[in-house]
């Protein structure tokens, strides 16, 4: 059974939102509902990094777990999917999500808050697949077709990697080992800075 | 003895599963149809998953195919 994932490489995003742009037309998301986004940490300063973000399709998804009506589910492949027939647009699920994924469309006047919105791994909803309702309602699915998501095959850089998680793991395994970082890219100096001892850091434990 | 070990081997392979981390809730909404049922693929879970896989391997800069200057 796969489990379908993103890795975003740090070292290799350049922050040229094509993958944003990539899933806006590929499923013809509305203004203002933002499927996938770009992070820049330490914007301006040297060193600066970006990462693309969207749902991450969770294992263990707080999403799904704080829903009231239970409109979530998962698909075969682990993509965590929901119906919007069902959703009632409480916006549980963005307090819940660590990755501000879910996304909510300004229904009407007064702020109303419409269903919610999210990254679906290209992989539609809860409709026949390739139908008009499901293009409505999830956008394109490409999964059905064997194709991979839009933002990630779109990626001009390959620093978006999606697919199986065992797949990918292989894929970003070999890029790192041949870039030749090997041990130094897995330890905190490569993730926070600084030293090599997590006692040495701010709010480090000895 | 022989039932001791039996025990103790059943115990032992107790921990050699996956335990699902997610609350069992219901899922109340409809019935998705599955990715590999279209036309594309006819039901062949097998053949989806392995075009799915081939496809991945387009994000992969260091692929056997790539290095062979062939475009697969």
């Amino acid at each position: 059974m796969a489990r379908m994932k993103f890795i975003c490489d740090a070292e290799r995003c350049i922050e040229c939102n094509g993958c944003a742009t990539a899933c806006k037309n590929e499923h013809e998301v509305p203004w203002g509902v933002n499927r996938r986004r770009l992070v820049t940490i330490n914007d301006g300063v040297p060193g600066e990094r970006s990462i693309s973000v969207a749902c991450m399709h969770c294992t263990d998804a707080p999403c799904m777990a704080v829903c009231p009506v239970d409109c979530f589910y998962r698909t075969e492949d682990s993509i965590v999917l929901h119906d919007k027939d069902l959703c009632i647009g409480c916006g549980y699920c963005f307090y819940a999500c660590p990755f501000g994924a879910p996304q909510f469309p300004q229904a009407g006047a007064f702020g109303l808050r419409g269903k919610m919105d999210k990254c679906t791994f290209c992989a539609g909803g809860p409709e026949e697949n390739h139908s008009v309702e499901e293009f409505r309602k999830y956008g394109r699915n490409r999964i059905a077709e064997g194709k991979l998501p839009a933002c990630a095959e779109m990626c001009s850089t390959k620093a978006l990697i999606a697919g199986d998680s065992a797949v990918i793991a292989k894929i970003y395994k070999t890029r790192v080992t041949t870039r030749g970082k090997g041990e130094a890219l897995w330890g905190w100096k490569m993730a926070y800075g600084g030293s090599e001892k997590v006692s040495d850091n701010l709010g480090g434990k000895a | 003895m022989r039932t001791f070990f039996i025990a103790a081997a059943a115990l032992a392979l107790a921990a050699c599963h996956e335990i699902p981390q997610d609350a069992q809730k219901p899922y109340a909404g409809k019935e998705d149809t599955k990715a590999y049922a279209g036309d594309m693929f006819k039901g062949d879970k097998m053949a989806y998953e392995k075009a799915l896989d081939q496809r991945a391997q387009y994000q992969n800069d260091y692929a056997p195919f790539r290095e062979a200057g062939k475009s697969q």
